[in-house]
């Protein structure tokens, strides 16, 4: 196979961004193997979309150097981008034209001629379902959904050896959700693509991504593969909630020799163990002995929050904080 | 190349889709051709004045149809910048000249369909043209490269800008430019030095003086040369602004 000895891996070296005097993104080194889906999270903000825009060349880079599918993307952009497919968060769509006519255009200026971008054309819509709309039917009045399943097949035009998917899922419902995962994987194993794939959903990341990076506030606060970096802070975490996080965190003085590892967030306090049930009847003694009320107790699996959690004193997503 | 052809086929598609964006223009220059050339003939009737208002009054009325074709391209791209296309555009290996010249051209080609609308009125009111059908072509000519001009500039200020509201204001710079000139009456009329002045520092006035030798005087080399000299001039200017915007979308974000 031909397609195989191809190169499609991500490397950048001490990549950052400034807007202003802003720094969207901030050294960030990443090593990115062919045929991998990367999951590339953090919360709002954090410099993940700069991230892409700069690996995609619609974006230069302040400092540092980036090869994607091995050409740099600042001297050799044009090829860098016939290598590329990107779909950003945000679709970018003529409202004025057909889905035929993007998807045409787009193959054409990758260079195909025309009866090849014809079929091309056809081929895409029925991949993404859009092969039974009307042909004359502008993209203007398309729905939500089918906009961003026009906008990945025009990220496909030019099978493309590497793909970045900017938030694919944020603010889909959970049906749309699966479907696109499914859709990931299998662009990813019939098609041996490199997934580039930026989320804020742990979850997402952890269900799909071969590899992970966390960034956070533009630096990267943790990478690896997503069990090991679990693994790393303990098999299972005890989650114990006080009243207020004065509270938790006096919880947390007493309770410092009995957990692998501690971390308060707001007014919980998580204890990281290797195995975790044989040590809460020792937990809620030691709380009881100190005078401290217990709001509330979950024994669970750590989760890439976790690991964020761990590196930065914050959670990823406020919203997710339950209880 | 292809991309070129391809870029400019769909922008002028995409303008075809929004006829009413095109009307204002299209009535603009019918409105200077008739409102000026009934409301201001007696100035045909000065002593000395050459040749009928009719064929002194078209080239404004061609002009200003240029701003409307100008604004057209700006307005495009600013659409599509704002609904994220133009990214999806920069994403392809296409060079950016052919990104910044699919509107410009397509802009510049609208104009002249609108140019010749003016000219088959004209003909209608009675236009005579000393330089025959052939000087009526090379003013065709013109009105496109001046269209590619001031389309360059439309271009420029919306890479810059980003924001309709924006570029729509930077289109008034035209203004000054269609009227600050030997607009309705020769230069030996001008009374005020101010404005013979600005007339002889305004590029438009040599795009007049081209046109205007063409259609009262015949073919005369001084005014065509000095006109297209200044509309190479301008629309090389104009063109490599936007280009050196397009270049620097990376650089800027």
């Amino acid at each position: 196979m031909e397609r195989d000895r191809r190169d499609r891996s991500v490397v950048t070296q001490a990549i950052t961004r400034h807007f202003a005097d802003v720094r969207a993104v901030d050294g960030v080194d990443l090593d990115i193997d062919s045929g991998q889906i990367f999951g590339f999270l953090g919360p709002n903000g954090s410099g993940k979309t700069t991230m892409v825009k700069v690996l995609t060349t619609i974006l230069a880079p302040t400092a540092g150097t980036a090869r994607v599918g091995g050409f740099d993307v600042i001297a050799d952009q044009a090829e860098v981008r016939s290598r590329i497919g990107v779909a950003l968060q945000e679709v970018g769509l003529d409202p004025l034209m057909t889905a035929r006519e993007m998807l045409v255009l787009q193959s054409r200026l990758f260079s195909a001629d025309s009866s090849a971008s014809q079929s091309r054309a056809e081929r895409l819509l029925r991949t993404v379902g859009l092969d039974e709309i009307d042909p004359k039917k502008r993209v203007g009045q398309f729905s939500g959904g089918m906009k961003r399943r026009l906008d990945l097949a025009l990220a496909l035009v030019n099978d493309p050896d590497i793909l970045f998917l900017d938030e694919p899922t944020t603010g889909l419902d959970p049906v749309s959700r699966m479907a696109i995962w499914e859709e990931v994987r299998r662009l990813n194993e019939d098609l041996g693509m490199t997934i580039f794939l930026t989320t804020q959903y742990l979850e997402e990341a952890d269900r799909l991504a071969d590899e992970v990076a966390i960034i956070d506030r533009g630096k990267i606060v943790a990478q690896g593969v997503p069990r090991a970096l679990k693994k790393e802070i303990g098999n299972e975490v005890v989650t114990l909630t006080f009243s207020s996080a004065e509270t938790a965190a006096k919880a947390g003085a007493v309770l410092e020799k009995e957990a692998q590892s501690q971390q308060l967030s707001g007014r919980d306090l998580l204890c990281y163990f290797t195995a975790a049930a044989n040590r809460l009847p020792g937990l809620v003694r030691a709380l009881d002995e100190a005078g401290i009320a217990l709001e509330g107790l979950t024994l669970n699996e750590p989760t890439l929050d976790d690991v964020f959690l761990r590196a930065t004193g914050q959670r990823i997503a406020p919203r997710e904080e339950t209880r | 190349m292809t991309d070129v052809l391809l870029l400019i086929s769909r922008s002028l598609r995409n303008s075809l889709r929004t006829p009413a964006a095109l009307l204002p223009n299209v009535a603009i220059s019918v409105f200077f051709l008739f409102v000026f050339n009934s409301g201001l003939s007696s100035v045909a009737g000065l002593p000395g004045f050459k040749g009928s208002y009719l064929a002194f009054i078209i080239p404004v009325s061609i002009v200003s149809a240029s701003v409307g074709g100008a604004g057209t391209a700006g307005q495009a791209l600013i659409r599509d910048i704002e609904s994220g296309y133009f990214t999806k555009l920069l994403l392809t290996p296409t060079s950016r000249l052919a990104l910044v010249w699919g509107p410009m051209v397509a802009g510049a080609m609208l104009l002249v369909g609108q140019v010749i609308l003016i000219l088959v009125l004209g003909l209608a009111l009675g236009l005579k043209t000393a330089a025959g059908p052939a000087g009526l072509i090379l003013v065709l000519l013109f009105a496109f490269l001046w269209g590619m001009a001031f389309a360059g500039y439309a271009v420029f200020i919306a890479l810059k800008t980003k924001n309709g509201a924006a570029a729509e204001a930077a289109t008034f710079a035209f203004f000054p430019l269609i009227f600050l000139s030997t607009t309705f009456v020769p230069k030996e009329y001008i009374g005020a030095t101010w404005l013979k002045w600005a007339a002889t520092v305004n590029p438009t006035t040599y795009i007049y003086d081209a046109m205007r030798s063409l259609l009262i005087d015949g073919w005369e080399a001084r005014p065509l040369l000095i006109g297209l000299g200044v509309i190479l001039a301008f629309a090389t200017l104009t063109g490599s602004l936007a280009l050196r915007q397009a270049r620097r979308a990376t650089q800027l974000g």
